[in-house]
């Protein structure tokens, strides 16, 4: 009773209700993460938090629910770089996503500086197919893809082959996303400098791009993460263990009946924590360019 | 766009425009039918070292004198009696009579051909190096011996035609047949050929022999295509004195030229390729006659009773060891067998001839009706933007529209791991594949338990996916809207704090969220059950029961996709002006109706795309299923993607999940369409 006249005197719900619902999904939103971070710092191998004796007492079963090892220890990432290949597979992730961010982002800032700049045949029609093949779930793609990659390039589990496919991945996305920003440059810059003699390859090179930087900048990460976080092409083309990229080998550490819940935890540390601060990082350009794009399409 | 209008000359025109497509077909034609000549000669050298091994193995299984057993057919290699006989004889003796019997007629044997390099017979049991002729395996590595750790190759391909012979006898259904001869090819045309060794429908070891072939000189022909190349062209020319600049007739005397040239073509490829086949057949037939003889005069020399009569006439066998039955009980060539082989050649051509026609006359056309100089006058105009665009545009038409259309032609055709190299109109199977996906509706099955769901089921898994898909946007819409709309409330504490903590899931890999929920939902150990226990429920198997594994598989994807909507949502709600709550308040309007007149409509631009993105990676989110509950329990929880996946990585049914795929696609397609249409339609009311 109180809550509603409260509400209608001030036309504003009570917070305390709101926070606890938020505190709730909060948890539930942390959970998960504090496990892993437990996991990791535990030292072992298993899945459990703590062992739960058959006899369990209450604090015994309150103990292997709480998020801190029983015991911490960074044994587990010791012993991920010095004993397991995980430092290849973190290798291999660098130089694909790498070689990906460089190719894809050339390929999509010349795409995107014709798209902006220039008004030919076609243009539309290319327009569309990068829509269209954004709208392609990768996974539709694997088959021929892997009979061309693999069985006719013999490109299978090297780093070239895995590079190709997140390149043209990549593209797409990163078109719109500079031909956006192309766009918002005023065309006057390149007119004067057209008109002191400059090259057209010039005025890409030196006016356009240096303004562009951090439309570039942001591009160059999307394309990295596309390649540092795919899984299923990878597992897919690279079957030589010593090919794995970041991705497939954690899930190595826990497929089948291998149970390494610790490597895999603290290895899920060292890979995701750069991506996720990267992300938060750019979520906001994230969040305007993917819905510009669906708006269009 | 300005199009030039210089006077054009069509008969320039189509004179080029022959020229280039009848370059095009003569230059494939002539490439094609080189390509098959090789073959075919690559296909008789096997086929003729094929009839040498079988020569082989029937000296050796008489020389162990396997030969008097019942029921070895001849392309069984029957050796295998004689291995576990000296097996046998060494538990007792160093040395058995019949392995040295073997040994000396494979010496022999590789005496009487010098080209034949080498001879190695292998034994699985004791990993044993039989016999050999093999230049290395002398003195101290003279046979017998066991294989050494740098052989193991060798043994590895022994094993793996063990595991071919078991697999085609069981013959799984659907299951691609694996070769039970491994053929390969060393750079200086050597041959190097493995067959598997039985004994009693058990196959214990391995014959390998290595063999030079010729090596075959370009099959090229030069003439005939620079026939094929200027006799149209010179035809069109005159024919044209006589039709002047007419247009239309000019097409069709051009079309007219070409589609005779490439005819002609055709007949004169199919008659070469046809002498080629015979050829091959009676070299063959040439080579069992002389390897026969042979074996006969070894036999005889080493004084072995033939005990039953060789059957050279079974040894031109296929990789399966089946007889390819060109060579009749005399030793002749088969005629009937052999026009059977040419006419198949003959419905092969004439599709290669029409696919090729097309694409000449469509060239022709290009050049012929201006397309090609339009085309070139826009390039050269706008060489420029063209410069800049081409590089991304080549790489996604040969890296996603060339496999998107590849994979589209082998949705028609049973395309599986052991046939890709082959042309594609050999596998080809028409609608087969969709039928077979589409019109099969047993959604659900009789066991003794009762009616089940087919969990195998096309329609079964589009509607588990569309329920999956649901079920994830709208939880994820509701969480994102009413977070959302909580953090947007004036003055609300701990705002930022909320806003971080809330957005984590969606920066964590999804690979990675996925795997984690797998731990947690473990039955042992998984502290999702700990919880529960905690609470004094019993431990859940979740991912035994089609209920409970989606329950896993939801959580899973709501905890990740939730942060997405709720930042969307945050966005278009701040972007809502105060001024019109103030006037909405002034006119006396509850909350609940500031809601919905003001709130929901301005959210309605942000949300729109955002919910037709969500759906369309739930509708694709492979990740979470696969990593998570894998399909369990026996497909319940799979969805579209994952089980295409399945049948292209674990069945090897390519062209079977390629069709599955544009099934998917469409389905996709005919979604974005529809929402297109939706979204278009709302933008125009609101």
């Amino acid at each position: 009773v109180s809550f509603r006249r409260k509400a209608r005197r001030g036309d504003e719900p009570v917070h305390w209700p709101l926070h606890l619902f938020v505190l709730f999904i909060v948890l539930v939103t942390v959970y998960p993460l504090l496990w892993v971070v437990s996991i990791a710092f535990s030292g072992g191998q298993s899945l459990a938090i703590a062992d739960v004796p058959p006899d369990a007492t209450a604090w015994d079963r309150v103990r292997a629910v709480i998020p801190w090892p029983e015991h911490l220890s960074a044994e587990n990432f010791r012993s991920l770089f010095a004993d397991q290949p995980f430092t290849r597979w973190l290798f291999n992730s660098v130089v694909i996503a790498g070689a990906t961010t460089v190719l894809g982002v050339f390929l999509a800032c010349t795409a995107a500086y014709a798209f902006s700049r220039f008004r030919f045949p076609a243009r539309r029609a290319g327009l569309m197919a990068f829509l269209v093949a954004q709208m392609f779930p990768g996974t539709l793609m694997l088959i021929p893809l892997y009979i061309i990659i693999v069985q006719w390039l013999n490109l299978g589990s090297t780093a070239t082959g895995l590079v190709l496919v997140y390149t043209v991945t990549a593209i797409p996305f990163c078109v719109w996303m500079m031909k956006g920003y192309f766009d918002t440059i005023p065309k006057e810059l390149e007119e004067s400098a057209l008109i002191d003699g400059a090259s057209q390859a010039t005025i890409f090179f030196r006016i356009v791009l240096p303004l562009a930087k951090p439309a570039v900048a942001v591009t160059a990460l999307f394309s990295f993460m596309t390649g540092w976080n795919e899984f299923i092409q990878a597992a897919t083309f690279m079957n030589r263990e010593d090919m794995y990229t970041g991705p497939v080998g954690l899930r190595f550490f826990v497929a089948g009946f291998s149970q390494q819940w610790g490597y895999f935890a603290a290895g899920s540390i060292v890979a995701a924590i750069p991506v996720m601060l990267l992300f938060l990082f750019l979520q906001k350009y994230l969040v305007s360019g993917l819905t510009a794009g669906a708006v269009k399409g | 766009m300005a199009r030039p209008t210089r006077p054009a000359s069509h008969r320039r025109r189509f004179l080029i425009g022959l020229a280039l497509a009848a370059l095009l077909g003569a230059g494939l034609g002539a490439s094609l039918l080189a390509g098959s000549l090789t073959a075919e000669r690559r296909e008789r050298a096997e086929r003729e070292a094929v009839v040498t091994l079988s020569a082989l193995a029937a000296v050796i299984d008489r020389a162990s004198g396997g030969g008097t057993e019942e029921a070895a057919p001849e392309s069984g290699f029957g050796l295998g009696e004689e291995l576990e006989a000296l097996d046998q004889g060494e538990a007792e003796a160093p040395a058995g009579d019949e392995g040295e019997a073997v040994r000396r007629a494979v010496e022999r044997f590789a005496a009487g051909h010098p080209e034949v390099t080498a001879i190695r017979v292998v034994k699985f049991d004791g990993r044993k190096l039989e016999a050999s002729t093999a230049p290395e395996d002398k003195g101290d590595k003279a046979a017998p011996r066991t294989l050494a750790l740098a052989e193991k190759p060798v043994y590895d391909l022994g094993q793996k035609l063990r595991a071919a012979v078991e697999g085609n006898r069981e013959g799984a259904e659907g299951a691609a047949r694996a070769p039970e001869i491994a053929i390969e090819r060393r750079p200086g045309g050597v041959l190097v050929l493995a067959a598997p060794v039985e004994r009693g429908g058990e196959v214990i070891g391995m014959v390998q022999m290595e063999i030079r072939a010729g090596r075959e000189p370009s099959a090229f022909a030069w003439l005939p295509f620079l026939a094929a190349w200027i006799a149209p062209v010179a035809a069109l020319l005159l024919l044209s004195l006589a039709l002047g600049e007419r247009r239309w007739l000019l097409a069709a005397a051009a079309a007219l030229v070409l589609v005779i040239d490439l005819w002609a073509y055709g007949r004169y490829a199919l008659r070469v390729l046809e002498d080629e086949r015979r050829k091959s057949t009676q070299a063959v037939a040439a080579r069992i006659a002389e390897e026969s003889k042979k074996a006969e005069t070894l036999l005889a020399e080493l004084g072995l009773d033939a005990g039953k009569p060789l059957q050279p006439t079974l040894w031109d066998v296929d990789a399966f060891r089946q007889s390819r039955g060109l060579i009749t009980a005399t030793g002749a060539v088969d005629e009937g067998r052999l026009g059977e082989l040419v006419g198949a050649d003959a419905g092969r051509m004439s599709r290669s001839v029409a696919a090729l026609a097309v694409l000449c006359l469509a060239l022709l056309a290009f050049v012929g009706l201006g397309w090609a100089g339009r085309t070139g006058s826009a390039l050269r105009e706008h060489r420029a933007a063209y410069f800049y665009a081409l590089p991304a545009l080549l790489a996604m038409l040969v890296l996603v529209f060339f496999p998107f259309f590849y994979g589209f032609v082998l949705s028609f055709t049973n395309a599986n791991i052991y046939n890709t190299d082959k042309p594609v109109y050999d596998i080809w199977v028409g609608l087969q594949n969709y039928v077979d996906i589409l019109t099969d509706f047993r959604v659900t099955r009789q066991t003794p338990e009762g009616l089940v769901w087919n969990y195998q089921n096309f329609y079964y898994t589009l509607m588990f996916t569309i329920v999956w898909t649901v079920s994830n946007v709208a939880i994820g819409v509701t969480l994102g809207l009413a977070l959302a709309l909580i953090l947007n409330l004036q003055g609300f504490a701990l705002r930022p704090v909320y806003r971080v903590l809330l957005i984590l899931p969606w920066a964590v890999p999804n690979y990675i969220t996925s795997l984690i929920f797998k731990g947690m939902f473990h039955r042992q150990f998984g502290v999702i059950n700990q919880i529960i226990a905690l609470f004094g429920g019993a431990p859940i198997a979740w991912f035994e029961r089609p209920f409970t594994s989606f329950l896993a598989v939801l959580t899973t994807n709501s905890w990740l996709s939730f942060p997405f909507m709720m930042v969307i949502s945050l966005g278009a709600l701040q972007s809502i002006p105060s001024d019109l709550y103030e006037a909405a308040r002034v006119d006396g309007a509850s909350r609940w109706q500031q809601f919905r007149a003001i709130t929901l409509p301005s959210l309605r631009p942000a949300l729109v795309p955002a919910v037709i993105l969500s759906v369309i990676w739930t509708f694709n989110q492979f990740n979470v299923i696969y990593l998570v509950s894998a399909g369990q329990p026996g497909g319940a929880t799979e969805i579209l993607i994952t089980h295409s996946y399945k049948l292209a990585f674990e069945q090897y049914r390519y062209g079977y999940a390629a069709a599955y795929s544009t099934i998917i696609f469409l389905i996709l397609f005919a979604y974005g369409t529809w929402q297109n249409r939706v979204t278009r339609a709302t933008e125009a009311i609101a």
